[in-house]
């Protein structure tokens, strides 16, 4: 061991200097035996060594140079060591060690999975080229942000000079049929122009042409990797050929590449648009996207827009009015993030939290532990160790602790991330490209880093402070410090429970959110109730077969057993209506220059009434006569269109202009019925319209209402289908009741999120507070057994450590319920009838933070109170 | 053994023939000690005085066969060219 010890400088110069002199002594000696006078054997001494002094240096510097050598070395030694050391005092106290890994590393792990999500969706910017200069145009009528339609698409291309070159595309599914069978699949209709805009080439054949979008050219079509690869053999002579989707032919023009943006995640196909000039301004579903001109600044082009919008407005005046509405533009990045900003902040601030206080628990225990050993860290101090190699000694145990739990971080991540990408495809932006990328792997690290600081330095820096003789004579007494230590445990627990409330409160916000909306009155009774998307290709039914067809499904499925009422329509509850649409009511007309009204107008069978169980308050229902030949002419209304709009008189009778048209003849509403949720269960009601479903309507919600368990009609439904015509896609085969809990998904994910976290949370405040009372009562085992023994009333002193605990929990408590007072108003817009400071959720939260708190005070309290005084003070 | 003990062996053994300067053997016995060929520890000498002994390590007999028969190699050659002369 001597060897071990650093000499230092002086030293290693001083031992030189010594072996030189003492062979020029010995030499001396020698040449004096010669006969030399001492003089001149000194003389003769150093002539024969040679040059003394350079010598002299060069020697020092090697044996300094090799002390560098055995110092580093033995830094590693004594790393080593402290490892070595530091795994088995921790493998002693497993409980303690497993609690704070497993913590820790879910903290880790659940921030590390939430940013990669985060950081993919908000902060990366979008896979296209140059994807700064992209942009959505839009026509800006706040709050809403409409569609372009065919003739706004058609006068921006025109007219527009800031742009490099603008694009549309609309959602459109399609069959597509192979010979054998048919299948729905979800595509786009894309303007030719739309590759180019994002900078997409295709892997394989060539990118749309402006003869593509052409109308009247051949039908082009372009297709996923993935498409090419299940349904088309994967096979590259496959280009060029056509393919069948709606039972047209479509010519293959290319095959995409693997990597694509989040505009084209989950699409099949992507047809060449041919739009031509239309009639009227609407409909208006056009998605526009557009590349600035390098060096033309959003400023400029929005002017642009504006200036376009004003020109155009004239011409379209007779069937749009909307004279408020202008043209705008925003980052394209912004509208493919969406609204997800607040769930995004929340979970990941939520999941920090998780961190944040499991590290506050670890360093709680840790100073326990360290306190519990300070005889033993003061003995090493008095045998010699520095101060600072008793922080390292315990730096390393947390460090070591760190590590543990970022494997298990890193592991959760990994796992977090797979499921991340497969669950949150559907209420979360850009979630496919979620990868445990350089960014997620730095912030794991950073987090590691971190913890092991907050774990370690604060136990460490209690645990080597104060004189040493000062620690050794206190070992007698064992309160060692116990003021300084109880303050800083009992901070570190206030903040556990500051933690803790407000995560506790957004749980209980998020729980009553979804039985909330669990509650909600869809309307009707959905029990029972199923429904599925039918699509007649225009190829294989004319017009004329069309009917003929829906005539036939009905009556097959109403001879199925169980089977009670068929009914069809464009749009089902709870949250799909296909067709909003705009009116101007005859009493009471739509200013000019202000928005008409818009509202869900559902095309329906007269069984539709009957199906769902609508009450008729008024007026009649739709039958046969109102089938639509031209126009719309007779509407039925719900209660809540009638009251918003005729609140103080009867609805029946009234008459308005649908859809802009000024010279189509009235709409005449003829009956008010009760209402039904089209909107989602979370939107309010705005008042829903009924028209009569025109019989060759190809796409077709069909809903049937049977007797027995709706589950037990599918397969027969799907039966019935496939013997009509084999080929016909059918998708969406869904109970009511399935359509209503998948619309549930997000509230139910971050309650999920939210419980699970809290829970955590709870328990590890409950673990702290334990710890520090416990302490307290090890500490004053002494005072309590004095007091115990001279009479006090055992009641008492239960009361007094108990307040002891309370104080702190009731002060984190009071923290955190502030806290959480300013952070629920940023999830507001995510609560769903109830208050962002809803009291009772509030007070609830308090109140099971501090029943935690007590139960967990009083059970040290109880043992303190049933010390046995003799035994305590013998042992002191 | 200590320095000046080496010093006075090398005279002793080559008749005074290879005189090495102390200087030069001190430099490489700190330098060997660095690297770790030699281990160097202090001791009383033959007349009571600290001095500082030297040690062959393990590395450091290892290196010491492979030069001697490299310099071995090397003599026999020098030799066989001069045969004859």
């Amino acid at each position: 061991m001597f060897r071990y010890l650093r000499r230092p400088t002086k030293t290693v110069t001083s031992e030189v200097d010594e072996e030189l002199a003492v062979h020029l002594e010995m030499r001396v000696d020698e040449l004096i035996g010669r006969g030399f006078s001492p003089d001149e054997a000194r003389r003769e001494a150093i002539r024969q060594f040679g040059d003394v002094e350079f010598t002299r240096q060069y020697c020092r510097t090697q044996d300094l140079r090799k002390e560098g050598d055995v110092q580093r070395g033995l830094f590693f030694e004594e790393l080593v060591q402290d490892l070595r050391i530091s795994s088995r005092g921790l493998l002693r106290a497993p409980l303690m060690t497993l609690t704070i890994i497993v913590t820790v590393g879910l903290g880790i792990g659940a921030t590390a999975t939430i940013f990669s999500a985060v950081n993919a969706a908000l902060l990366q910017p979008l896979p296209y080229q140059h994807p700064d200069r992209l942009v959505r145009v839009y026509t800006d009528a706040p709050p809403n942000k409409f569609r372009f339609s065919v003739a706004d698409y058609l006068a921006l291309e025109a007219q527009q000079t800031t742009f490099a070159r603008i694009a549309g595309y609309t959602g459109r599914a399609m069959a597509f049929s192979d010979g054998r069978t048919a299948e729905q699949l979800t595509g786009k209709e894309v303007s030719w122009t739309y590759f180019g805009v994002v900078g997409i080439a295709p892997a394989i054949g060539r990118d749309f042409t402006e003869i593509d979008g052409r109308p009247g050219s051949p039908r082009a079509v372009i297709v996923t990797d993935s498409f090419w690869r299940n349904r088309l053999g994967g096979r590259a002579d496959i280009v060029g050929t056509p393919i069948r989707l709606d039972g047209a032919d479509y010519t293959l023009a290319g095959v995409l590449p693997k990597a694509i943006g989040p505009l084209e995640q989950g699409q099949e196909f992507f047809t060449a648009a041919q739009w031509k000039t239309p009639p009227r301004k609407g409909p208006f579903f056009i998605l526009t996207i557009a590349r600035l001109k390098d060096g033309v600044s959003s400023a400029v082009a929005g002017e642009e827009l504006r200036a376009i919008n004003r020109r155009i407005f004239p011409i379209w005046r007779t069937s749009y009015q909307d004279e408020k509405a202008t043209w705008s533009l925003m980052d394209l990045r912004a509208y493919v993030t969406g609204e997800s900003q607040t769930t995004a902040g929340l979970a990941l601030a939520v999941v920090a939290l998780v961190w944040l206080i499991a590290c506050a628990n670890a360093s709680n225990l840790l100073i326990a532990r360290v306190t519990s050993r300070r005889r033993e860290l003061a003995v090493r101090a008095a045998l010699g160790a520095s101060r600072g190699r008793v922080v390292r000694y315990l730096l390393a145990e947390s460090a070591l602790l760190a590590a543990a739990a970022a494997a298990i971080g890193i592991s959760l991540s990994a796992v977090g991330v797979s499921l991340w990408r497969d669950l949150a495809a559907g209420y979360f932006p850009r979630a496919h490209e979620v990868a445990l990328d350089g960014a997620t792997i730095g912030l794991v690290a950073a987090l590691t880093g971190m913890s092991a600081l907050l774990l370690g330095l604060i136990p460490a820096m209690h645990g080597t402070g104060g004189p040493i003789d000062l620690s050794l004579r206190a070992i007698g007494r064992s309160a060692t410090g116990s003021a300084a230590v109880r303050r800083l445990r009992q901070a570190l627990v206030g903040s556990q429970f500051a933690i803790a409330t407000p995560l506790l409160v957004v749980a209980g916000l998020f729980l009553t959110t979804l039985s909330e909306l669990g509650r909600v009155d869809l309307g009707f009774d959905p029990h029972n109730v199923s429904s599925v998307i039918v699509t007649l290709p225009s190829a294989q039914y004319e017009d004329g077969r069309v009917g003929a067809f829906w005539d036939e499904l009905r009556r097959r499925l109403e001879a199925a057993p169980g089977v009670q009422t068929v009914a069809y329509a464009d749009g089902r509850p709870p949250n799909e209506v296909n067709n909003f649409n705009n009116f101007d009511l005859e009493q009471f007309p739509t200013p000019a220059g202000q928005s008409q009204p818009v509202t869900p107008w559902v095309a329906v069978t007269p069984e539709y009434f009957r199906l769902l169980g609508l009450t008729l308050v008024e007026g009649r229902l739709l039958d046969e006569r109102d089938a639509p030949r031209e126009n719309i002419e007779t509407i039925v209304v719900d209660r809540v269109w009638a009251k918003r709009f005729f609140p103080n008189e009867s609805a029946v009778g009234k008459r308005l202009k649908e859809g802009g048209c000024t010279t189509c003849p009235w709409t005449n509403v003829v009956g008010v019925v009760s209402e039904v949720k089209y909107a989602g269960v979370d939107k309010p009601d705005q008042g829903s319209v009924y028209w009569a479903l025109p019989p060759t309507t190809r796409l077709r919600y069909v809903l049937i209402r049977s007797g027995i368990e709706s589950a037990a009609i599918v397969p027969s439904a799907r039966r019935i289908l496939q013997e009509l015509d084999p080929s016909l896609p059918f998708s969406s085969v869904a109970t009511i009741e399935e359509l209503t809990d998948q619309s549930l998904q997000q509230p139910r994910s971050l309650s999920w999120l939210a419980g699970t976290v809290a829970a955590v949370a709870l328990v590890l405040s409950m673990i702290g507070i334990y710890g520090v009372m416990t302490f307290y009562v090890q500490q004053h085992a002494k005072d309590i057994s004095i007091r115990l023994a001279l009479g006090a009333n055992p009641r008492g002193v239960l009361r007094l450590i108990v307040g002891q605990g309370m104080t702190v929990v009731v002060l984190g408590v009071g923290a955190g319920l502030l806290a959480a007072l300013a952070l629920t108003r940023l999830i507001a817009s995510l609560l769903f009838h109830v208050s962002a400071a809803d009291v009772v959720t509030f007070a609830g939260a308090g109140l099971l933070l501090a029943a935690v708190g007590l139960s967990a005070c009083l059970l040290p309290a109880a043992r303190a109170t049933a010390l046995e005084p003799a035994s305590v003070l013998r042992n002191e | 053994m200590h320095g000046y003990g080496i010093a006075t062996l090398i005279r002793e053994r080559t008749d005074g023939e290879l005189a090495v300067e102390d200087a030069a053997l001190y430099q490489a016995l700190h330098r060997l000690d660095r690297q770790g060929h030699v281990e160097a520890e202090w001791g009383p000498s033959e007349n009571n005085r600290r001095a500082r002994f030297y040690t062959l390590t393990r590395a450091g007999r290892k290196r010491m066969r492979e030069e001697a028969a490299t310099w071995r190699r090397y003599a026999r050659a020098v030799e066989a060219v001069l045969e004859g002369i």
